[in-house]
């Protein structure tokens, strides 16, 4: 447990929490793929009651067919990843005295839960399909990135000590991470719509030109005024890396779509490459947050105040905005 | 700036929903053809004088190949027997089979109809309906059987009625509804099997009929008067022609589809653009 001196954390990572967060991200990433799976096989509505399933808990073999299969396996994925997670917020309470992270573990659980909700919503009530279906995905991808943040504040990278410099871009580097992180949730939300039919494929088009627009300048601006800070360039690196692969992606679903839209149900390559595309926008998000969250651990707008930050061992370990890290 | 960008995050998704709620709103209150059952109106009786209208519907060109259905997700489908093969589009000898015909617009708009007391029925057998495309006239009952060995689910998409989803095991009795609002047509699918698919017409007069395997169709006891006639085609879309029935007439009107019908993705159609129909 770490120990807390007035607003003063002492400690570094916490290797359990990290791994613990690590494990359930990769959980949370197998339930990603479950609910895309779900979505693309139009299987939400084959188990049309909520919370049971049809009936039960634990279906029997015969209902466990076609379509049923996904929707009970993103089902079943889902509780576990809902008890590891209960698990992971008490461990992190208990191990962790920082009390926005305690806070943040907090919301990760009542996340999830509402998670829950808004999936049992979604199936009883199909009218409303597109306008749940969207938040549901919209929660799901966001909780992802949280947990990836709960990694990050625990790593060892997070607790190094570091010279907090300069935010010397314009606009800075933190704000334009900040606003390139709600233009890929804003494309989350017209991506979606277009999965669940609320919207058309143009405004997701659209969406994806200001995203590359503004990852491209994020990206450019890293490597203009940080290029050699690993601890910056390497998520940037990542995301333009994820960027290149998720329009490529979508382009090729979409032609996947367009493809086989006489088909009598979705067939491969349309299943592979929507799941990846939802997948790699998944790592993108993630990746654009963690680039944000160590703009905020690595750089200042005062330069003096960045200076004295950067002074002593005690302040070292402070944020540049004088929050404990 | 972060509280312009959280501005903007949450004007976008207010939009989206009052968007959302916008195009809901409009399904639910229904379009011109909502209540057609008659509410106000003067019941029809009969005069003695309606004529009929009969036609063929044919099919110029080559047909699209039919496409083998995978129904290796449930063993149960395939032991039942039948077809694996797509039937959304059956041409025989140029006759185009399981179009929805019926009359819209003139004399019948003044009247209301009762609907018959016995029930439309589509049975799912080997994981398909059978029929694919029923009309009924609202307030008329619609009875989903299931004689497969395996669990389906019924599941009707409409725009202007509610929809309902609902479980059918496999010794589960007969699924009985019934739409109060005229709706050309509604999607019928089944979640567990997402190949199958029916169509439902809803009208809120009797004056329809589906073309059979001769492409024939016959539209008896129609007030005398001015109407269009449409046809609908589940995957090769609408046709409409202005006919006139004299008293007692009996009138041909064919329909043509072609094999040149191109296909426009949803998504991309103007009106889509920012919401889909």
């Amino acid at each position: 447990m770490k120990e807390q001196r007035g607003n003063e954390v002492e400690g570094g990572p916490h290797r359990g929490v990290h791994w613990f967060a690590i494990i359930l991200a990769g959980m949370t990433l197998v339930l990603l793929i479950a609910g895309a799976l779900v979505t693309t096989k139009d299987a939400g509505d084959s188990v049309p009651d909520w919370p049971l399933s049809f009936g039960r808990w634990l279906i029997d073999s015969d209902y466990f067919v076609a379509n049923v299969r996904y929707e009970y396996s993103h089902r079943f994925i889902a509780g576990v990843v809902g008890v590891t997670t209960f698990a992971f917020s008490v461990y992190a309470c208990l191990s962790d005295r920082r009390r926005w992270f305690r806070r943040l573990a907090i919301i990760l659980f009542v996340g999830v839960v509402a998670q829950a909700l808004i999936g049992g919503v979604r199936v009883l009530f199909p009218t409303y399909k597109p306008f749940i279906a969207v938040p549901h995905a919209l929660v799901a991808q966001s909780f992802f990135s949280a947990i990836i943040a709960m990694a990050v504040f625990t790593s060892k990278g997070w607790w190094e000590r570091r010279e907090v410099r300069p935010d010397v871009a314009s606009p800075s580097l933190r704000r334009l991470s900040v606003v390139t992180v709600g233009a890929v949730l804003v494309q989350l939300v017209l991506g979606a719509g277009f999965r669940h039919q609320a919207f058309g494929i143009i405004p997701h088009i659209l969406g994806a030109v200001a995203v590359t627009a503004l990852v491209v300048w994020t990206a450019l601006t890293v490597f203009r005024h940080h290029g050699a800070d690993a601890f910056l360039k390497r998520p940037a690196l990542l995301a333009l890396t994820l960027l290149v692969a998720q329009v490529g992606l979508g382009i090729a679903s979409y032609l996947a779509r367009l493809a086989s839209h006489d088909d009598p149900q979705p067939v491969e390559p349309l299943i592979t490459l929507t799941a990846l595309h939802l997948i790699v926008g998944a790592f993108t998000l993630a990746t654009l947050v963690v680039l944000t969250l160590r703009s905020y651990r690595a750089l200042a707008a005062d330069p003096e105040r960045a200076r004295r930050a950067a002074e002593g061992p005690a302040d070292s370990l402070r944020s540049p905005r004088g929050a404990t890290v | 700036m972060k509280r312009f960008s959280t501005l903007c995050l949450i004007v976008a998704l207010a939009t989206f929903m009052v968007a959302g709620c916008d195009r809901y709103n409009k399904n639910k209150n229904g379009g011109p053809e909502a209540d057609a059952g008659g509410a106000g109106k003067a019941a029809y009786s009969s005069k003695g004088d309606e004529g009929t209208v009969m036609g063929v519907v044919k099919f110029d060109g080559t047909p699209p190949t039919p496409k083998r259905i995978d129904m290796g997700a449930d063993a149960n489908c395939a032991s039942v027997g039948g077809s694996t093969m797509t039937d959304d589009t059956v041409v025989t000898d140029g006759k185009l089979e399981n179009v929805f015909v019926y009359v819209k617009g003139g004399p019948v708009d003044n009247f209301s109809f009762e609907p018959p007391s016995d029930a439309v029925t589509i049975d799912q057998q080997g994981c398909r309906y059978h029929p694919r495309v029923v009309g009924l006239q609202t307030g008329q009952t619609i009875r989903f059987t299931n004689s497969d060995p395996t669990t389906h689910n019924v599941h009707p998409t409409p725009k202007n009625n509610s929809e309902w989803n609902q479980s059918q095991s496999p010794n589960q009795g007969p699924i009985e509804r019934k739409f109060n609002r005229a709706e050309t047509l509604i999607p019928v699918k089944c979640n567990v099997h997402p190949w199958m698919k029916a169509n439902v017409g809803v009208l809120g007069h009797p004056y329809f009929a589906v073309s059979g395997k001769d492409g024939s169709y016959s539209i008896k006891n129609l007030p005398p008067g001015s109407y269009t006639l449409v046809a609908w085609h589940e995957t090769l879309g609408e046709k409409t022609q202005n006919i006139t029935v004299g008293a007692k007439e009996s009138k041909t009107q064919d329909f043509n589809y072609g094999a040149n019908q191109a296909f426009v993705p949803t998504s991309l159609k103007v009106e889509a653009a920012l919401i889909l129909p």
